[in-house]
């Protein structure tokens, strides 16, 4: 049995899954002061509902989410080394000392780090306890960064210095950094939840593993995860996407709609799969390495505000209250949706009088319903050509993809959510495409969560020319005993070390999946003197059982 | 979509496309500038925003050139996309999405003339040239200064913009007694009814940071402001660098950054530059950020300061000879104009032989340019080409140019015509700039 639970912002809910049925579920109101006891509460309900042995158990949690919307973070003892390049010192989340020291673009070191430095930078962090190391093109070469990172050894009051290159082993510095300062941020937080979630299973006598939902639907076990605890931000969105890949409705392209009370998230999807956002998910704006599905949301759901400025009708993006017909004081979508008949709860007639408040003179309330209802499929449908323009919009780096590129051609609307099934067939016709609204919708992300396969990837590079091969995630650098390496030697490297990495945490590592992969000759004159190759592959993220 | 940004950066780097596997023009070509690029985190910066290329069309090439027999036997599939990332650029810069823009696309253009016989200098069709006539027929702009800063000679685009008074063309490179395409001297000019919109400024071997930035402050930036252009494009080879294995001059990516700052071209496209390791990243961040309005002050080579030749004091004192040389030249272009319109007479006519080292071609030309006073005057060339593997080719084009008079556009119909009946091309051609054709006749 696979247990999922989802702390949302409202609601926590729980589900038990066990051969493609899902046996229990249960929706409880989430308790902000103690997360853990929501939590449990949910566990307990689902337990004693279906009683058993449970196999795994994930959670899809806010806790990272909630410190860094809450300020709630530890300070964080940055230690840059930029070398030469863009001043990246303003645009970090917070201060970070500079060491000297530089690794070039093939990971050659061309300035050392100054010993004197590292120890004056922690000591000039001396009130904190939480560093971060990032170095430009340390996935080329972490020798730096681990070169800061053993200095800590003998510091008093340092507990924990998360190295960039581990946490993500993609070119781009800023992120890396950003994403290290985030992780070096929560890292104390998410481990003391984490041991009280672990104590509290062993209570309940659950002896099955812990994992934690990313923000790229993967999930990662505990001991992963505390150590790169930043990568389960966000994963509200990414468990319901999940869940939708459970309920397995995505086939060819399609657009799936997850749509609440005050927002629509908006995903494009190919072959079952939800498309990634290209470089990473934004922290409180700052861009980050943490990869995470490419999601839209628009200011539009079943409780946005609907009123009328100088004949003109206007909807959200703010939510004012609940439905007329609920008890609130303005109209919103969902009074319409009850008028039009595709929605039934609350009062009735108060819908009826919402829609009067904002009819034209003239017009009925049911004309009135389906104007506002246009207008709600008119701001979806806007964000998603807005979108597909954006994905087509996309930079591509060969002729060939430039001549042949092709078109996201919908065939599908998915809706989810408590609005989706009023909302989501006026969207798909007016696209001209079907819809479908699955059951199970309303808990659709501890379902994702319960069902999400565990996964994680890595980055092999090999130069030739320099004889050596890179693991960045890894922190491997070694000499390559032979220099004719190809693409396919390359691929069976990154197979193994994947295999590798999986193991040390307990991950199955089943299908994996080449994420990326390039090859280039190293000209010197007019001589090919070498190769540089990449690839990068991951376990692909995907859900253990459908569930019906 | 409105978002201001600082800079719009088409970033095309034809990673799957080279002239020959070990040819300097080859996919890794800016392999090395992508990493530098990404790892820095500049296409995250909200100052930057990055596009996609267009696909350029067979007839947007066709505006600027004729192709013998015709353009499409010419090229590939990467030079219309090279030449669309310029046009891509141009457009966020007219849109007012960007302030400027920098296509750092490949492959180059700078050395393909009006008349392709096939690729010489590493490019096939100009693909300022195109991005720049397709300014004027889009959107109506009239003067325009590019400014060639790659180390070769910008012949093509000279070729180009030889007999147009609306484009001021200042090439500044090595010396073309010491390198490729052996031209770029100060006395080619323009012809008469453009005299002195041409400008060549050969510089010595060794010429560095210093030597550059006199020039440009003392010369070209002077010019530019007096031409009062609607748009400056420059033609941003980095092959100046002291790093460049082609080349032989002194230049740092700090010195292209303050230069990319200083000359605040509304366009950049990337031209030459060849030390795609030791120069390329740097020069490309330094002139990103100098463009995006950014600090690009910590810019630096990681390996200056062991490799980088000081300027000797002998190019110094040549270069402010040049200078004051071309300063004088530039206050009485005026009058050099009309003394050289009035010397020539009714026709000007220039005969000279063009090779193209990549294709093994040597090309003779013969050009004829009616000396209107009341447009540019219509243009005829005349072109035969050989080469061992490339046999013979010939063909007679006449050019109706933008804005023509009556008088002109007749003439140039009837050279075409008379020409045809003597039978002495294979192939006849009308240039029609107004009417945005090209006719095979």
């Amino acid at each position: 049995m696979l247990l999922g639970i989802d702390v949302g912002g409202t609601f926590t809910d729980a589900v038990i899954v066990a051969q493609g049925k899902m046996l229990a579920k249960t929706k409880t109101v989430t308790t902000h002061g103690d997360l853990l006891q929501g939590i449990f509460c949910a566990i307990d309900t689902v337990m004693s509902e279906a009683p058993g042995t449970i196999e795994r158990v994930t959670l899809s949690t806010t806790v990272v989410t909630n410190s860094l919307v809450e300020g709630t973070i530890d300070p964080v003892g940055l230690l840059v080394i930029p070398g030469p390049g863009m001043n990246i010192a303003p645009l970090l989340p917070g201060k970070a000392v500079v060491l000297s020291g530089y690794i070039d673009h093939r990971g050659r070191e061309t300035a050392k780090l100054i010993k004197q430095e590292i120890a004056d930078a922690y000591q000039f962090f001396t009130d904190r306890s939480c560093f971060a190391v990032s170095g430009k093109f340390a996935v080329r070469n972490p020798a730096h960064e681990l070169a800061v990172e053993r200095e800590s050894a003998g510091m008093s009051g340092v507990k924990h210095v998360t190295i960039a290159s581990q946490i993500a082993g993609s070119l781009n510095f800023l992120r890396r950094t950003n994403s290290a300062y985030f992780n070096a941020a929560v890292w104390d937080k998410f481990r003391q939840f984490a041991a009280a979630v672990e104590g509290a299973l062993v209570a309940r006598g659950v002896a099955a593993p812990v994992h934690i939902l990313k923000a790229d639907g993967g999930t990662m076990p505990l001991a992963m995860a505390k150590c790169q605890p930043v990568e389960a931000i966000f994963t509200g969105p990414a468990a319901s996407v999940l869940g939708i890949m459970a309920i397995g409705s995505c086939k060819g392209e399609a657009i799936s709609l997850d749509i609440g009370g005050t927002t629509t998230d908006i995903a494009l999807w190919h072959n079952g799969v939800p498309l990634f956002a290209e470089r990473g998910a934004a922290i409180g704006g700052y861009p980050t390495a943490v990869r995470a599905f490419w999601l839209r949301s628009v200011g539009l759901g079943g409780d946005s505000w609907v009123r009328r400025s100088n004949d003109k009708l206007l909807i959200g993006p703010e939510r004012v209250g609940p439905a007329m017909a609920a008890g609130g004081m303005e109209p919103t979508v969902a009074d319409a949706m009850i008028v039009a008949g595709l929605a039934d709860f609350g009062t009735r007639s108060l819908a009826y009088q919402a829609m009067k408040q904002v009819a034209l003179p003239g017009r009925t309330p049911e004309q009135t319903a389906q104007e506002v209802l246009a207008g709600a499929t008119d701001i979806i449908c806007t964000a998603i050509s807005d979108m597909l323009a954006a994905h087509q919009a996309q930079p591509v780096y060969t002729v060939n993809d430039m001549v042949n590129t092709k078109t996201f051609t919908p065939a599908a609307i998915i809706g989810v959510g408590g609005t989706a099934a009023g909302l989501a067939p006026l969207v798909a016709r007016r696209l001209k495409i079907d819809c479908l609204v699955p059951d199970n919708g309303a808990v659709a992300n501890a379902l994702g969560a319960a069902v999400a396969r565990a996964t994680t990837d890595i980055t092999v590079r090999v130069d030739t020319e320099q004889r050596l091969l890179t693991v960045a995630e890894l922190s491997i650098q070694e000499k390559l005993s032979n220099k004719s390496v190809t693409m396919k030697d390359v691929r069976q490297l990154a197979e193994k070390y994947l295999a590798d990495r999986s193991d040390r945490f307990g991950i199955l590592p089943d299908e994996a999946e080449t994420l990326y992969e390039e090859e280039f000759n190293i000209v010197r004159g007019f001589q090919t003197t070498g190769k540089i190759i990449t690839c990068r592959k991951q376990v692909k993220p995907g859900v253990l059982t459908d569930v019906r | 979509m409105s978002v201001n940004a600082n800079l719009g950066l088409v970033f095309f780097p034809a990673f799957d496309w080279a002239i020959s596997p070990t040819h300097p023009e080859r996919q890794e070509r800016l392999l090395y500038t992508r990493d530098q690029i990404v790892e820095e985190g500049l296409l995250d910066l909200p100052q930057i925003r990055e596009y996609k290329p267009k696909l350029a069309t067979i007839a947007d090439a066709e505006r600027v050139h004729i192709g013998v027999p015709d353009l499409s036997s010419l090229l590939t599939d990467a030079h219309l996309v090279s030449a669309g990332g310029a046009l891509a650029a141009a457009e966020a810069v007219m849109a007012k999405q960007v302030r400027r823009s920098f296509a750092l696309v490949r492959p180059p253009g700078h050395h393909a003339m009006r008349i392709v016989h096939g690729t010489r200098g590493f490019c096939t069709i100009n693909i300022e040239a195109v991005m720049v006539e397709y300014l004027r027929q889009t959107y109506g702009i009239r003067r325009i200064a590019i400014v060639d800063t790659d180390v070769h000679h910008g012949d093509g685009t000279q070729d180009i913009f030889y007999h147009d008074p609306d484009t001021l063309f200042i090439s500044f490179h090595q010396d073309g007694r010491t390198l490729y395409p052996g031209t770029g001297f100060m006395d080619e000019m323009g012809s008469p009814n453009a005299f002195v919109s041409t400008v060549n400024i050969p510089l010595p071997p060794g010429t560095g940071d210093q030597g550059l930035h006199y020039v440009l402050d003392n010369l070209i930036l002077p010019m530019v402001a007096d031409f009062e252009p609607e748009l400056i494009i420059n033609s941003a080879g980095q092959d100046n660098h002291y790093s460049d294995p082609l080349a032989n001059m002194a230049i740092t990516a700090q010195g292209y950054a303050k230069l990319a700052d200083k000359l605040g071209a509304d366009i950049a496209v990337l031209e030459g530059g060849y030390s795609i390791e030791d120069a390329l990243p740097y020069v490309n961040t330094g002139i990103i950020l100098a463009m995006a309005g950014l600090d690009y002050s910590k810019v630096l080579e990681p390996d200056k300061g062991r490799h980088v030749p000081q300027q000797t004091e002998q190019t110094t004192a040549y270069i402010k000879k040049l200078v004051d040389d071309w300063r004088r030249i530039w206050a009485v272009r005026s009058e050099m104009r009309r003394h050289e319109i009035a010397k020539t007479g009714d026709m000007w006519r220039r005969k000279r032989s063009i090779y193209y080292d990549d294709s093994g071609i040597r090309e003779q030309q013969q050009e004829e340019v009616r000396l209107c006073p009341l447009c540019q005057g219509y243009q005829t060339v005349g072109t035969q080409a050989e080469g061992a593997g490339f046999g013979y080719k010939s063909a007679y084009a006449a050019v109706i140019p933008r804005h023509a008079c009556p008088a002109c556009r007749r003439q140039a119909q009837e050279a075409v015509v008379a020409a045809r009946r003597t039978g002495q091309y294979q192939f006849y051609f009308l240039q029609d700039k107004e009417k945005d054709l090209l006719e095979k006749v």
